[in-house]
């Protein structure tokens, strides 16, 4: 049973939901012997998620039948959709009974607001240790998969439950998307330990939110550095959140200000905050800063999780051995997926990574081991805690738009540079919506000439980021 | 510029849409784009634009373009 779930008590409450569906350790056990029955082929399931009940039963009964789940939000763009589906053409779908365009073959079952649906697809050879899928960013409207062993979810799930100390009396507060690598890990990290999932699907600016976690007393809670802005603006510090006593962040790179406030509000109520740091490539954490510590280490992730080890490399990719250090992160543990698949055929690989993975992150290691993130080596942002790929942001403006294109940009806002005066004032709106992401995340600059180098290639460094 | 200029400014900014699109169905449940990032996005441009500062319940319930201008009101917005 996937997380050895069957050991805890069968009466203990593992799940509730925004709509108030109650599910127990026990009856979680019970629906994935329904599903077994079923007899399943080792396929592809596409699982288009919410924050329910039954989105995350289905995770459970797949990751103990062996059927791969590809994790996908069922807000998921049309389009996009339809391009997965003819690449890795999957065997079932489970999707909520809300879904509007229903794929189309037999539905199979039917169970807490979800339905199991065969396809017409024929299953294909997918490789033995192949567990589950998971697009390599929330949003980019790119097919790219990471590919996840048997053994990684498991791992991630039991060496985060040992660094926060989660016993079963935790109620966790699930508000990130489960089918993100963090939303899931912050899940499984609490059934692990038979504790219980509180499943939202409202957002943090509505009242749903905060009336749900007050009553159902929530007792900790984790956040992208996005959660945390909009909970200082909702002043959530003065608010009376007795229950709450983990403050978890996770997802991107907090600033040092907020940093610092959420340690001195934690201070003050005597409450824990504790920064993290994971990609969708490790199975979500890596590293995980003590509470006792974070209010000394301003801006630091922390150390690595238990089993696993954190490194820095120099721009030939040789490890550094001076403990005092800056260099691309790397990390080795357990959790380390296999590697990425962009088609059908990929799904056959092996372990390509052999546990350890350069994160394209640069990081500055203290004197006392400490880790801090201080820049990309890759091109990629994290808006809203979404990384968003600048050069696939590129690929999709010039599909759709003559002239030339150039991304740029921070955390907080991407800067389109483009040739196509024209078109300059619709490309916000444009990625916007592929990305379904707020339009408020991008700004569009007309340039006459974007810089190149002698090469070709565009000079980046020439195109202010704000 | 009029409040109520300002006012259907920041919402046609935030929402990515055209000032006839605004009105009384103009509301949380019924726009798409109104998540919790525009909502952010939307009180931290009020605030500015009409330096107030909204308690956390007038923040919870700023569901609706219609609406939204009676709250404002509370903090002494003529608008």
């Amino acid at each position: 049973m996937f997380l050895d779930i069957d050991k805890f008590s069968r009466e203990q409450v593992a799940i509730i939901d925004e709509s108030y569906q109650k599910v127990t350790y026990g009856e979680l056990c019970d629906f994935t012997d329904e599903m077994k029955k079923l007899e399943l082929e080792r396929a592809i399931v596409f699982s288009l998620c919410e924050n329910s009940a039954g989105a995350l039963a289905g995770i459970i009964a797949f990751e103990t039948l062996k059927v791969v789940p590809l994790l996908l939000s069922s807000h998921i763009e049309k389009e996009l959709l339809s391009a997965l589906e003819s690449i890795y053409t999957p065997s079932y779908y489970w999707v909520p009974e809300s879904f509007e365009d229903k794929p189309a073959g037999e539905v199979l079952f039917q169970k807490y607001g979800y339905w199991l649906i065969r396809t017409r697809n024929r299953g294909y050879k997918i490789h033995d240790k192949l567990s589950l899928l998971m697009t390599t960013s929330g949003s980019t409207g790119s097919p790219k998969l990471v590919r996840y062993k048997y053994g990684n979810l498991e791992a991630n799930a039991k060496n985060v439950a040992k660094a926060f100390g989660w016993t079963n009396k935790e109620r966790c507060i699930a508000d990130l998307p489960l089918q993100y690598t963090m939303g899931l890990n912050v899940i499984n990290s609490h059934l692990v330990v038979g504790a219980t999932i509180l499943l939202i699907k409202s957002n943090l600016m509505s009242m749903e939110f905060w009336d749900f976690i007050k009553k159902q007393r929530g007792t900790n809670f984790t956040g992208v550095p996005f959660s945390y802005e909009i909970m200082m603006k909702l002043r959530f510090t003065r608010m009376n959140l007795p229950d709450l006593y983990t403050l978890a962040e996770g997802g991107g790179k907090l600033t040092d200000e907020l940093y610092v406030k959420l340690c001195a509000y934690a201070k003050e109520k005597g409450k824990r905050f504790c920064p993290t740091f994971g990609t969708t490539e490790t199975s979500a954490r890596m590293a995980f800063c003590p509470p006792d510590m974070a209010a000394e280490k301003i801006g630091s992730i922390g150390k690595a999780i238990p089993g696993g080890e954190l490194f820095l490399l120099d721009d030939e990719g040789n490890e550094i051995s001076d403990i005092v250090a800056q260099g691309e992160l790397g990390y080795r543990g357990p959790n380390v997926t296999m590697g990425y698949g962009i088609c059908r055929e990929d799904l056959e690989k092996g372990d390509e990574w052999q546990g350890e993975y350069h994160t394209g992150d640069i990081a500055r290691r203290d004197e006392d081991g400490f880790y801090y993130i201080v820049g990309r080596k890759k091109r990629f942002l994290k808006l809203f805690g979404l990384r968003v790929s600048l050069d696939q942001c590129e690929r999709l403006l010039k599909t759709d738009f003559d002239g030339e294109f150039a991304c740029v940009g921070t955390d907080k806002k991407m800067t389109i540079y483009t040739t196509n005066q024209e078109a300059a004032s619709k490309t916000p709106k444009y990625l916007s919506e592929k990305l379904n992401m707020n339009i408020l995340a991008f700004q569009a600059r007309y340039i006459a000439n974007i810089p190149k180098n002698d090469t070709g290639k565009t000079v980046y460094a020439k195109l202010p980021i704000e | 510029m009029k409040n109520r200029e300002k006012y259907d400014e920041i919402f046609c900014a935030v929402f990515g849409v055209k000032k006839e699109a605004l009105g009384e169905t103009f509301t949380f449940k019924e726009t798409a784009e109104w998540d919790s990032v525009a909502h952010l996005g939307l009180i931290s441009e009020l605030e500015e634009a009409f330096d107030v500062m909204f308690e956390t319940e007038d923040i919870l319930h700023y569901g609706s373009y219609l609406n939204g201008l009676n709250i404002l009101r509370k903090y002494g917005v003529h608008i």
